[in-house]
């Protein structure tokens, strides 16, 4: 809402700088988004009243005008044609510079002085009309200044009004608000018109079909209307208010719009069938053509203004074209309405056509605010389109809406505020808002309030106790904190351990990221995932914003593949990130999708960039698995083994999950190259994908002390050939069984291929470390122990020994 | 510089006037013998410049085959009267030369270790072998920090469902069917299978805030806690709008909870997150879930309340919307407005960051850019 200041004044006194009273609106709850200062462009021009007007002699499409300036009488030459003798126009002195710098000088046109220049619109840089000079208001003063004249020394704050104040969509309610802020007096500007004795009624007919629908609907009948111009004033508090002027009966309606908040529209009669407006359902095959010029195809769950034959206006929305106000309209029928919000709202999103008055009838107008309304743009359209006023105002309003009354208990006041304010304080608050309290009886006796229709939003009593605080001053309400005892504050256990595993895989390296929880259903091909993948079975969304954000993630990966794309496009290399977030299954039976936390990394290039102390090495499969080994170690969680795994994203070959406690916890490997080449990646990827629910179940933060060996321990190496196709595991598993109580660690030292090793074997040294908790082993006991292990790998795994 | 037992010490005993001279040329061609070798020994010491060189010299004179040593065997050719002083003399000699031989070789050792750690010095402007550094993403970072201080004034954190039924989003929050806010051009919805009523209508949920009736509809009050999670608006992305974005949301329902409650705590919040000096004002603002509803705002902190770019000029910036739950919520949740009253709040998490770190594009936080995210 762009509030005049000008115009505010003419409602209400206040004493306080533009700036002040946007502090003040800010403070009780009425946002100012900008406060603009319309300057006037221009200095020394000033009203002159034509006294003459004589042809020049050299030149034939010139004239000389006498022009008087209150102090003086000025020779100007002119080119325009449209003005007469005794006009008042904007004169631009010698020595005015107007919009775009151009500067009046006296000059000698054609052998005629000329001491000034007079002005059209757009010389004055005020509106578009360049086509003759800009003919001023009768009544302005000779020698005033122009600027002050047309009201452009303005200061216009634009408010941010909320759903719930809708009277604030006029310039009085704004103007009541005001009043209560400041203490002002709110004016209400009065209406007075002579009524010609013929009643309207006998001309024009009402009847509402769909009183839900269209609960009031009042007219008036405007006869010996001449259209043209509406005077400057009002086309520029329309200007300044947001709305294009158009002609004078249609800017009546536009202007009560912004004064009262009540949308009107103005039709022209002889363009309704038999005089007769009804207001009802459209039905199904009707058509309008607004006054936009669109053709819009109606139904029946919208509510029309129709004549005797069809509908001549969308109801609360916007009018029709062929009943349009045009410079032949000689008879007006005013309307001024109360629609259903929901059904102009419904309306207008179902036709796509926002207006003036549809954002305002859905927001609620006062239903008892229509014969002010109607009365006021009556009043302006006698005065400023001659017009003559039919007797009465035809009303059809079937249940008429009474204000409410309701009590207010200054108890519930204090305890919900934390105040110790007065029922007599309390009281005054709500009377300068225009509410009706009635005496109290008792201290502490309830108040009786009466809410105008005009305050749809105080419907209860804790709406009247917000009203208290905002107008009392929510910075005099003193700060304090609750007094609860009961309260702990903290994470539970599994947040905790939950905040455990990102500090980890951050501590360890990782960057995390944050990517969008919708996702390009296209990824999933990228990912190779077959038709029948469980992945694909998704969530999706109703309206996206686009394809690439259509359906809601089933895994983290699309994302992160996404990330690193992304960075390497920017010339990143070294890539390592984490994300930890939800993914999305939707539940066949269940209106909600199941929302597992994933914990989810991405690794390519190398860990570091070359240094000088070494090149880097590229990232693979077990950068990965040690990332997960040293997590699951963090956690606490002994019992986990991994298997290898055959997944579409995943490297047929190097793939695998994670089992805790025999339950798949997640699969971790490198992408499949076709993947990698989906996703232009030009490195190796190894990524994790992890549920952080099993993690937390499984995991035990608990600790126990463990003595610390007293005897010094043995350590042993084996260097064994094996063939190549007997996992790790498989050899160290056996170890350890053949290793027995003593031999408390295996570590596997070296790996190698090569010359010495023969085609299809490979080598692997390991590291025995003996100890006992009572004794110091002796060599030979140890080297026992050793002989038995290296000869149970030669004899059951084939593995040759070397030294 | 010497120890009192050094040979030179002694030159003064063997050169004085005060020796008496034996009668013996014997026992004289032995005095000058031992005279001869301290000095001649004394002279080599001083040429020595390596441990190698020491041990030539060591072997030279006290190794078995060395001059102190076939000195000690002509002892025997002195008479029982003059043996005693002379060899007397002899072994002072030796313990001299043992003492002189050590101390050189301590002197030639420390040279030698310290040329060695001269030899080991770096250059201490080659760069560090930095361990590989993580990071969590800026609104991760918030999202802790808030929790921490709330954690401090007594509230545990809860969580909701991101994909949220329609009555968790709005219905129960007090948001009527035909609010503007539900309309489509806001919220995300997700496409149904078959025909179903409004009321079990799916979306995303456009703010914490149903975590708040999750919460009071399980637990009885008083309930104290917070709710970070990602929610979703229907807005196209430009530098201040997110489809996506972080929300943080309070809820305090108690007996005798006051807006004094809300204000102060918001006041401890605020000067928790943006620092001691933080002005907090509560604006007067509409939303359906509660009443009183105000808009908070800090002093700026970028001018400090005098007015900037940042604050446009106004000296406040807005970081949070709050107020007290209203009645119609708790109600719905069964629980007895005479007795009990809360107050709720939320904030954006992005715009907390963007404002605390001049961050400029809401964008930046989901574009990834490992070059964004190591600046935090």
């Amino acid at each position: 809402m762009r509030v005049s200041l000008n115009w505010l004044r003419e409602y209400v006194d206040f004493d306080l700088s533009p700036e002040e009273l946007a502090e003040r609106l800010a403070m009780t709850g009425t946002a100012v988004e900008s406060i603009e200062h319309l300057g006037c462009a221009f200095e020394k021009v000033v009203v002159g009243r034509i006294k003459g007007i004589k042809p020049h002699p050299n030149a034939n499409n010139l004239v000389l005008c006498r022009v008087d300036v209150g102090e003086r009488e000025l020779q100007i030459v002119c080119g325009a044609k449209n003005m007469k003798r005794w006009d008042r126009v904007p004169v631009a002195l010698v020595g005015a510079v107007l919009p775009g710098g151009f500067e009046i000088k006296k000059t000698t046109i054609r052998g005629e002085v000329s001491e000034g220049m007079m002005c059209s619109e757009m010389e004055l840089g005020i509106g578009e009309d360049a086509s003759g000079l800009l003919i001023l208001d009768k009544d302005s003063g000779v020698g005033e200044d122009v600027g002050k004249v047309l009201g452009l020394e303005d200061t216009v704050l634009e408010l941010e009004i909320t759903p719930n104040r809708p009277d604030c969509l006029g310039m009085i309610g704004v103007a009541r608000e005001v009043a209560a802020i400041t203490g002002g007096k709110l004016r209400i500007p009065r209406v007075r018109f002579k009524e010609e004795s013929r009643p309207a009624s006998s001309l024009a007919k009402v009847k509402i079909a769909d009183p839900d629908l269209g609960p009031r609907y009042v007219a008036r009948m405007i006869t010996d209307v001449s259209v043209g111009p509406s005077p400057l004033w009002m086309q520029r508090r329309l200007i300044v208010g947001g709305m294009r002027p158009i002609n004078n009966i249609v800017d009546a309606t536009n202007y009560v719009m912004l004064e009262t908040g009540q949308p009107l529209h103005a039709f022209d009669y002889e363009k309704l069938r038999e005089g007769k407006v009804i207001v009802r359902r459209a039905r199904r095959g009707e058509t309008l053509l607004t006054l936009d010029g669109v053709l819009r195809q109606l139904d029946e769950s919208m509510l029309v203004i129709a004549d005797a034959r069809e509908p001549i206006a969308l109801a609360g929305v916007m009018g029709g074209a062929d009943s349009e106000v045009s410079s032949g309209t000689r008879m007006v029928l005013l309307e001024s309405a109360n629609f259903n919000p929901v059904s102009v709202t419904r309306t207008s999103r179902k036709l796509g056509l926002l207006s003036e008055a549809s954002s305002r009838f859905e927001k609620g107008v006062d239903p008892n605010g229509v014969i002010y309304a109607a009365d006021r743009a009556t009043q302006l359209m006698a005065r400023i389109a001659g017009g003559k006023v039919l007797r009465g105002a035809i009303d059809v309003y079937p249940k008429p809406v009474p204000p409410k009354t309701m009590g207010l208990r200054p108890r519930l006041v204090n305890h919900v505020l934390g105040t110790d304010l007065s029922l007599k304080r309390i009281a005054q608050i709500l009377e300068s808002l225009e509410l009706k309290v009635s005496k109290p009886v008792a201290r502490d006796s309830k108040l009786e309030v009466t809410i105008p229709t005009f305050r749809p939003d105080l419907e209860r009593e804790i709406d009247l106790v917000e009203e208290v605080a905002r107008i009392y001053g929510f910075d005099r309400i003193e700060s304090t904190l609750p007094e609860s005892g009961e309260k702990r504050g903290g994470l539970s256990p599994d947040q905790r351990i939950r905040q455990r595993i990102k500090d980890f895989l951050v501590g360890i390296g990782l960057r995390e990221v944050i990517t969008y929880s919708f996702i390009d259903a296209r990824h999933f091909d990228k990912l190779a995932l077959p038709e029948e993948s469980p992945l694909r079975r998704v969530v999706q969304l109703q309206n996206p914003l686009s394809e690439e954000q259509s359906i809601m993630r089933t895994t983290l990966i699309a994302g992160l593949l996404h990330v690193l794309q992304h960075n390497i496009n920017r010339g990143q290399r070294n890539l390592h990130v984490l994300e930890v977030g939800r993914v999305f299954h939707p539940v066949p039976s269940r209106p909600l999708p199941d929302e597992p936390t994933m914990v989810a990394g991405a690794l390519t290039g190398a860990w570091h960039d070359d240094q000088w102390y070494g090149r880097a090495k590229s990232v693979d499969f077990y950068d990965v698995k040690g990332i997960i080994v040293a997590l699951l170690r963090d956690l606490g969680i002994r019992d986990w083994f991994s298997t290898r795994a055959v997944h579409p994203i995943f490297h047929p070959g190097r793939c695998a999950e994670v089992f805790v406690n025999g339950e798949v916890v997640g699969i971790f490997g490198e992408i499949h190259p076709d993947v990698q080449a989906a996703y232009g990646l030009p490195e190796r990827v190894a990524i994790f994908e992890l549920e952080e629910a099993k993690l937390v179940s499984q995991s035990d933060l608990s600790r126990h002390f463990g003595e610390i060996p007293k005897y010094p321990g043995v350590i042993l190496d084996v260097a064994l050939v094996v063939d190549e196709k007997i996992p790790n595991e498989v050899l160290e598993k056996a170890i350890r069984t053949w290793g027995g109580k003593l031999l408390k660690e295996v570590r596997l030292f070296d790996l190698y291929h090569g010359k010495q090793i023969p085609e299809g074997k490979r080598g692997l040294a390991y590291s025995l470390v003996y100890w006992a908790e009572d004794r110091t082993l002796t060599d030979e006991e140890v080297k026992k122990i050793q002989d038995r292990i290296i000869a149970k790998l030669r004899q059951q795994l084939g593995a040759e020994i070397r030294a | 510089m010497k120890s009192p037992s050094s040979f030179d010490e002694g030159d003064f005993d063997f050169c004085g006037n005060n020796i008496r001279v034996s009668h013996l040329g014997v026992e004289m061609s032995l005095r000058s013998e031992i005279a001869k070798l301290r000095k001649e020994v004394r002279g080599e010491l001083k040429k020595v410049s390596s441990l190698e060189e020491l041990d030539t010299l060591w072997v030279r004179v006290l190794g078995r085959k060395g001059k102190l040593t076939s000195l000690t065997r002509e002892l025997g050719r002195l008479s029982s009267t003059e043996r005693p002083t002379v060899g007397k003399m002899v072994n002072e000699l030796r313990q001299a030369f043992e003492t002189s031989f050590a101390e050189k070789r301590r002197e030639l050792e420390r040279e030698l270790r310290e040329r060695k750690l001269e030899k080991e010095t770096l250059d201490i402007t080659l760069p560090g072998k930095l361990p590989q550094l993580g990071g969590k993403h800026l609104i991760t970072q918030i999202i802790e920090e808030v929790i921490r201080i709330f954690i401090g004034l007594g509230y545990q954190v809860a969580e909701g469902p991101e994909v949220e039924l329609d009555y968790y989003n709005f219905e129960a929050l007090n948001t009527p069917p035909d609010h503007p806010a539900r309309s489509l051009q806001d919220t995300f919805y997700i496409r149904r299978k078959g025909e179903r009523p409004m009321a079990e209508d799916v979306l995303l949920r456009t703010h914490t805030s149903p975590v708040q009736v999750r919460v009071m509809e399980k637990t009885k009050p008083p309930i104290y806690i917070i709710a970070p999670g990602r929610a979703y608006r229907h807005d196209v992305p430009d530098p201040t709008h997110s489809p996506m974005f972080h929300q943080i949301e309070g809820l305090a329902v108690d007996r005798n909870i006051t807006f004094g409650d809300l204000k102060g705590t918001l006041e401890v919040f605020a000067r928790e997150m943006f620092g001691g000096e933080r002005k907090v004002r509560l604006r007067p603002h509409f939303f359906p879930f509660t009443e009183p509803s105000a808009e908070v705002d800090v002093s700026c902190i970028i001018c400090d309340g005098k007015g900037c770019r940042v604050c446009k000029y106004s000296g406040w910036l807005e970081i949070l919307g709050a107020g007290m739950v209203d009645p119609n919520v708790l109600e719905n949740v069964g629980y007895d407005t005479e007795e009990i009253t809360g107050f709720a709040f939320g904030m954006g998490v992005e715009r907390i960051a963007m404002l605390k770190y001049g961050v400029s594009d809401i964008r930046l936080f989901f574009e990834n850019d490992v070059r964004f995210l190591k600046q935090f």
